[in-house]
């Protein structure tokens, strides 16, 4: 298992809009992905469950990948969140 | 026959024709447990549906945003899961477990602290209403056997069901709940079809192919109209046709009087899809481009870069001067991403200028995404809710301050734009003369003077009746007003619903009015009005007026 720590640069946290973005990147990734953030762990797949957790903004979250593609999964994931989601 | 009235129109319009009924299918789960050879089954049955929910929304996500999030959610595993474990553990079928489920995650969103999020359980809800419609083989208002021109008639009608209409055979539309700020409003008005909402007892009044006659400017629906009823409406249908042509005709003439004075007649925007309505109906200007949309319909404070864009387009739309009201927030209006604290009077609280001038990075932030815009067209920057000079030097320095840096950074805008700011406050109007000499125009805001001059809440049903424009206190305060203008020689305009008061218009107009700024469907009307009045006469109606003592004598002298 690989993981990183990564601060969220969103405004508003990861809120719909950013939180599909990261959805829809997460689904793709062939290993299992969890972000830690506090005592939640959420599997980003799922645009409820990362909704639900509400991140804000200026949270120091870890990423975490485990699989065949970890380390790929992991760069790709850190570098969508420190660019801001597509926001 | 039978006569039905409508309190609320949300679109005018003379139509008569055959009713539509929207056919209401029943969305509650039915069934029960499943014996446990079957699981396999319903969970294929599940995905099944899923796959077809996933391939109505992928075409509707092309139109409308909306169904994007909807596909989000759709093919979300944590919907998946849930309803496959209970199918799986608790053994049940696919509709209760899909209920279930979808009451579950929207109560997580329901109850957290954030109106924004709240929102988003109503999106789960209609996802899950989709998965339940095809679960039960049941469509959802399909209108495919619409071959004719109809008028449509619902309990209510959602962004999923218009985005389904052929509106070729829609002559109008009728509901039974719904507000005029509804989606099915918003709709009639844009493609300019009449539609009736909240019409208690419609549904029960007609069935398919009932003929009706509905006349949404005044509220009327003649259910099975006699010969008589019948004739009488195809005639007036005929008059509302070639009045709108006439005035459609109007439009493109200059608002000058018979004695050759000559006024604006502007458009009031929510948004950019505004402004081209606007412009399609031939207004001299937009008079106020309200910003709000910006941050309410956002999930965070706008970017620079997201209001220069929206700026930048109204501008290069609008040909003439477009005015932008910076943020006008607080009292009834909120944002969903920033917790205002409680107030016992929000009207009279942290709201508009106050906002922006305590929040000054937020304020910056607008006023260089409007700057930038500058460059591309004749902007004028409009500051809100203004209660004295300090007050409206605040807001100028921190607009010479913007300016610096954007100069200093080389970006182009126009060097030259005009600040001007909101009558609206008693304050203002009382120090006129002083504020007019230091800003670039006035534009009244009859809504909110009126209010605060005569300390009547129009919200409250029980006084409601006390607002009332037409008060003397509140015709002296507009002519004190121009009167301060143009002795400074700025330019005085109104952005009030009373701008758009036919029966207003002359007082205005003779009180010396430069500018009507109103929702572009009623331009035209004033325009065609302003036409047909004499400047010279209505001077003397103004003159009158300014020694009336009540507000009996003021319409006496309207007539």
């Amino acid at each position: 298992m690989v993981s990183k720590n990564v601060t969220v640069v969103n405004k508003s946290g990861i809120h719909a809009r950013p939180a599909s973005e990261l959805a829809k990147v997460a689904m793709k990734c062939k290993s299992e992905v969890t972000i830690v953030a506090g005592d939640k762990r959420v599997n980003p797949k799922s645009v409820l469950n990362l909704m639900a957790a509400m991140i804000r903004c200026g949270t120091e979250i870890t990423v975490e990948c485990n699989g065949e593609t970890e380390q790929e999964d992991l760069d790709t994931l850190v570098a969508l969140i420190e660019s801001g989601l597509g926001e | 026959m039978k006569r039905l009235y409508a309190p609320k129109t949300a679109s005018r319009g003379i139509v008569t024709g055959k009713v539509y009924v929207k056919q209401e299918v029943n969305l509650e789960p039915c069934g029960d447990k499943i014996p446990e050879e079957l699981v396999q089954a319903e969970v294929n049955r599940f995905l099944k549906t899923k796959e077809e929910v996933k391939a109505e929304l992928e075409v509707l996500a092309e139109k409308n945003e909306i169904f994007g999030a909807h596909l989000m959610m759709a093919d979300d595993f944590t919907l998946e899961e849930g309803v496959v474990s209970k199918i799986r553990v608790e053994y049940l079928n696919a509709e209760l477990a899909l209920s279930q489920t979808v009451e579950e995650i929207a109560a997580i969103f329901d109850m957290m602290d954030d109106a924004y999020m709240k929102e988003r359980a109503a999106d789960v809800k209609d996802v899950g209403k989709r998965f339940m419609a095809n679960l039960k083989g049941v469509q959802a208002g399909d209108f495919s056997d619409i071959q004719e021109p109809v008028i449509l008639v619902a309990r209510d009608l959602f962004p999923s069901d218009t985005a389904r209409l052929n509106l070729e055979y829609i002559k109008g539309f009728i509901t039974q709940e719904g507000g005029v700020t509804s989606h099915v409003s918003i709709m009639a008005k844009g493609i300019g079809l009449p539609a009736l909402v909240g019409v208690e007892g419609i549904l029960e009044a007609v069935d398919n192919g009932t003929l009706l006659c509905m006349d949404a400017s005044t509220g009327e629906i003649f259910v099975e109209p006699d010969e008589e009823t019948l004739a009488e409406y195809r005639t007036k249908q005929q008059e509302y046709e070639s009045w709108q042509k006439m005035l459609e005709q109007v439009s493109q003439l200059p608002a000058e009087t018979t004695d050759g004075r000559r006024v604006s007649i502007c458009g009031n925007v929510g948004n950019v899809e505004d402004v081209q309505n606007a412009v399609n109906h031939h207004v001299d200007g937009i008079g106020l481009f309200r910003s709000e949309f910006l941050y309410m319909e956002s999930s965070h404070f706008p970017t620079e870069e997201e209001q220069f864009e929206v700026y930048r387009k109204a501008a290069e739309l609008c040909p003439e001067e477009l005015t932008i009201r910076t943020l006008d927030i607080g009292g009834d209006k909120e944002l969903p991403y920033y917790e205002f604290d409680e107030e016992e009077n929000p009207f009279l609280g942290w709201r508009a200028i106050r906002i922006s001038l305590d929040m000054k990075e937020m304020f910056k932030t607008q006023l260089r995404a409007i700057l930038r815009a500058s460059a591309f067209g004749t902007i004028r920057i409009m500051f809100p809710m203004i209660i004295s000079v300090e007050e409206l030097r605040g807001a100028k320095a921190v607009l010479e301050e913007c300016k610096a840096e954007l100069a200093a950074e080389g970006i182009d805008f126009d060097a030259g734009i005009q600040a001007g700011m909101m009558i609206e406050t008693p304050a203002s109007v009382l120090m006129a003369e002083e504020l007019a000499e230091e800003a670039d125009f006035f534009s009244i805001g009859t809504n909110d003077l009126t209010q605060y001059l005569l300390a009547v809440d129009r919200g409250n049903k029980r006084i409601s009746g006390m607002y009332n424009s037409f008060h003397p206190a509140v015709l002296r305060a507009i002519a004190k007003v121009i009167r301060a203008g143009h002795a400074a020689g700025i330019k005085v305009g109104m952005c009030g619903e009373f701008a758009s008061d036919a029966k207003a218009s002359v007082l205005l107009l003779g009180m010396g009015l430069d500018e009507f700024s109103m929702s572009s469907g009623e331009a035209s009307n004033i325009r065609y009005t302003i036409r047909n009045l004499s400047y010279a006469r209505a001077q003397e109606k103004a003159g009158k007026v300014q020694t009336c003592r009540t507000i009996e004598e003021v319409m006496g002298i309207l007539g």
